[in-house]
């Protein structure tokens, strides 16, 4: 089983998995290949009935999470929005039984995820928020060549006829290794999920119920939560939210130079946003300098908790990894961290980190993260993570700020650093990553995603 | 029984202070002659409360309530189940005050019980801080019992755990006309971290004093 722990980062369980992984689209329980390459093609139906068609010679090939710890990493996977279950010809009853969240929208609900300011749905590209967006397919590999094969099937299903339209088309990637585009590693620390037949890897803490993460399972109260009618329409689906993020590394660049006077008190900075150094290497393992090799390894990299760093000393409350995912810090609120966490697969695009980009015109080229952040409690985990971790430091005694790195700052705003005998705090923290457009998608089932291309048969 | 709808409608205030004044004029002018002695005494500080009203800061707290900075109100009333007002207030007299789970929720300023109508009905107020919504799964998997020990008193309470406990706590509150907070800008936790830095504050003063 080495392979697969070194290929996925993930150790197989002795236990079989009881999760119906044949069902279950590829994405939810797949990691993201190192380094990666892949694509997000957005759709628009505009007739019902060729959207259906475009379903069913899709559907195919769409990848279940059946043997998702395979070594053979190129798959696609499907999500469609309200807007878009409406255009194939969902009956209204069905419709009905999705929560509200969704149904409106993610731009409907930027109060909700604090999405204002540089964030406004009225500054995002064209075509999120629009209600024009019914259908987002993505490839994912760990080759080019795999990765324009699999494009390539995707494109075979919706071209030659009319009525399914492509709105956009946004490649991705990160070669080589897997940098996002503030230089960092990313995906490190995901929420280890009882029946999916992996052991937690050390530090991933007790596997979480199922049912918080793929519609049809108990979740961590015991109860089943609501699904969308009929049966075979909700079971084994999940939501995602997709967000588009813009990093504006030169902003982010002057900041860490505004901020430090050698290169080595820079990296240090920049981890203490994070909370690991950009190796991946989390602080509380190294806490004054990095270790790449630690950060590289996945039995390692996430194996802490915050026991020893009461006060923040290593890890600041208000950096990043602390914030999304607290594991032991006292909070501020009655909050069990189990309920709160997403599934997420970052995608990163454009040109690679840059750490010499340093002017207002580097804050404009494309480069940034598409992240598909997933969830079974629908929309609530995102914005719950929105309003109460990202944007707001309350809950974490971070009081007045916001996560450095995917906040939304107002102006003047702050980075504590909790130091002894006095915390240093940071100022001219800006906005470094702006969301440019996102929407919410339905992660069907393989059942459903067929219920669905036979819909009015 | 509440049948408001979920969001407080609240009128524009960028209006003009004149007529506003015209019109509180002509909804005095059949009040008793206190009230009209009132509201011509405090015309002059009315108006310029009034001329600020504009920056309001009132908002919405999330599905229902009023928010002021980050303290939201939320005020239910709800008909006692059979047995309930006997078994709460014997609770409530046990416990003499000593709410634990309130205070573990760590966002609670107060919270006060209420029997109404010869004990056939409960109001409950509190103030808290941000919205309740985003942490009713806390509580579900936290404190359910503590929950549904108290609220259970009431008739229709679905438990804790149920996907219908939002929109029954919906259908049961009352968004209020008026709501005043002295420190709107100050949370439970911020509260605790303002009294224990002015300690420090006063240690460090006593010690060069």
């Amino acid at each position: 089983m080495l392979s697969v722990k070194e290929s996925v980062g993930e150790s197989l369980s002795a236990q079989a998995p009881t999760l119906d992984l044949h069902e279950i689209q590829a994405t939810v329980l797949r990691p993201r290949p190192a380094p990666y390459f892949g694509t997000h093609v957005l759709l628009r139906i505009d007739d019902a009935q060729a959207g259906r068609k475009f379903i069913r010679r899709l559907t195919p090939h769409i990848a279940s999470s059946a043997n998702w710890w395979d070594a053979t990493k190129t798959w696609l996977d499907v999500g469609i929005s309200y807007a878009g279950l409406e255009a194939l010809g969902v009956p209204q009853d069905s419709l009905q039984s999705f929560p509200e969240a969704f149904r409106v929208g993610m731009a409907a609900r930027a109060r909700q995820l604090g999405d204002d300011g540089v964030n406004d749905p009225k500054n995002w590209d064209k075509p999120y928020g629009t209600g024009q967006v019914h259908i987002g397919v993505s490839a994912f590999s760990d080759s080019e060549e795999k990765h324009q094969r699999a494009l390539a099937i995707a494109r075979e299903q919706y071209e030659g006829f009319s009525g399914v339209s492509v709105l956009a088309m946004q490649d991705f990637g990160a070669q080589p290794g897997d940098r996002n585009s503030l230089g960092y590693k990313d995906g490190i620390d995901q929420p280890p999920i009882e029946g999916s037949g992996a052991d937690p890897l050390p530090g991933q803490g007790r596997p979480i119920k199922a049912g918080e993460f793929i519609l049809g399972y108990p979740g961590e109260s015991g109860v089943p939560l609501p699904m969308p009618q009929p049966d075979i329409l909700g079971r084994n689906g999940t939501y995602v939210g997709f967000r588009k993020y813009q990093s504006r590394v030169g902003a982010f660049n002057r900041f860490l130079r505004a901020n430090a006077s050698t290169d080595e008190e820079r990296e240090l900075v920049a981890a203490k946003l994070v909370g690991r150094w950009r190796s991946g290497a989390p602080l509380t393992l190294a806490p004054d300098k990095d270790n790449p090799a630690l950060g590289a390894d996945p039995g390692r990299n996430n194996d802490f908790d915050y026991a020893n760093d009461p006060r923040g000393r290593q890890v600041p409350f208000g950096s990043h990894i602390r914030r999304m995912n607290p594991r032991d810090t006292k909070l501020t609120r009655l909050t069990d961290v189990n309920i709160h966490r997403l599934i997420r697969r970052g995608t990163t695009y454009g040109l690679p980190y840059d750490p010499n980009a340093l002017s207002e015109e580097d804050d404009q080229v494309p480069r940034g993260a598409i992240f598909l952040f997933m969830s079974a409690k629908a929309m609530a985990t995102i914005e719950f993570l929105q309003q109460e971790w990202i944007n707001d430091g309350d809950f974490i005694g971070a009081n007045g700020e916001r996560d450095p790195i995917i906040g939304r700052q107002e102006e003047g705003a702050t980075f504590t650093i909790p130091k002894e005998p006095v915390r240093r705090r940071l100022r001219g923290i800006q906005t470094f990553n702006v969301l440019k457009g996102g929407e919410y998608f339905f992660l069907p089932s393989i059942s459903a995603l067929n219920w669905l291309a036979t819909l009015g048969e | 029984m509440a049948t408001q709808t979920a969001t407080v409608n609240r009128p524009k205030q960028d209006l003009a202070v004149e007529p506003k004044i015209q019109e509180l004029r002509k909804l005095f002018a059949d009040a008793p002659e206190l009230a009209k002695t009132a509201l011509e005494n405090s015309l002059p500080s009315l108006k310029e409360l009034l001329a600020e009203a504009g920056a309001s800061q009132s908002e919405s707290a999330g599905r229902i309530g009023i928010r002021q900075g980050k303290v939201s109100e939320l005020t239910l009333i709800a008909p006692f189940a059979p047995g309930g007002a006997q078994r709460l207030r014997t609770l409530l007299r046990f416990l003499d005050g000593n709410f634990s789970a309130a205070k573990k929720v760590g966002t609670l300023h107060d919270q006060r019980f209420v029997f109404l109508d010869n004990d056939t009905k409960l109001l409950f107020a509190t103030a808290y801080d941000g919205e309740w919504d985003p942490y009713i799964d806390d509580f579900a998997t936290k404190i359910p019992d503590e929950m549904d020990m108290i609220f259970s008193a009431l008739e229709g309470w679905p438990g804790i755990r149920s996907p219908k406990i939002k929109d029954w706590i919906v259908a049961h509150q009352i968004p209020a006309e008026g709501w005043f907070v002295a420190h709107p800008d100050l949370t439970v936790a911020e509260t605790a971290r303002v009294k224990r830095t002015s300690k420090a504050v006063e240690e460090f003063l006593d010690k060069i004093g």
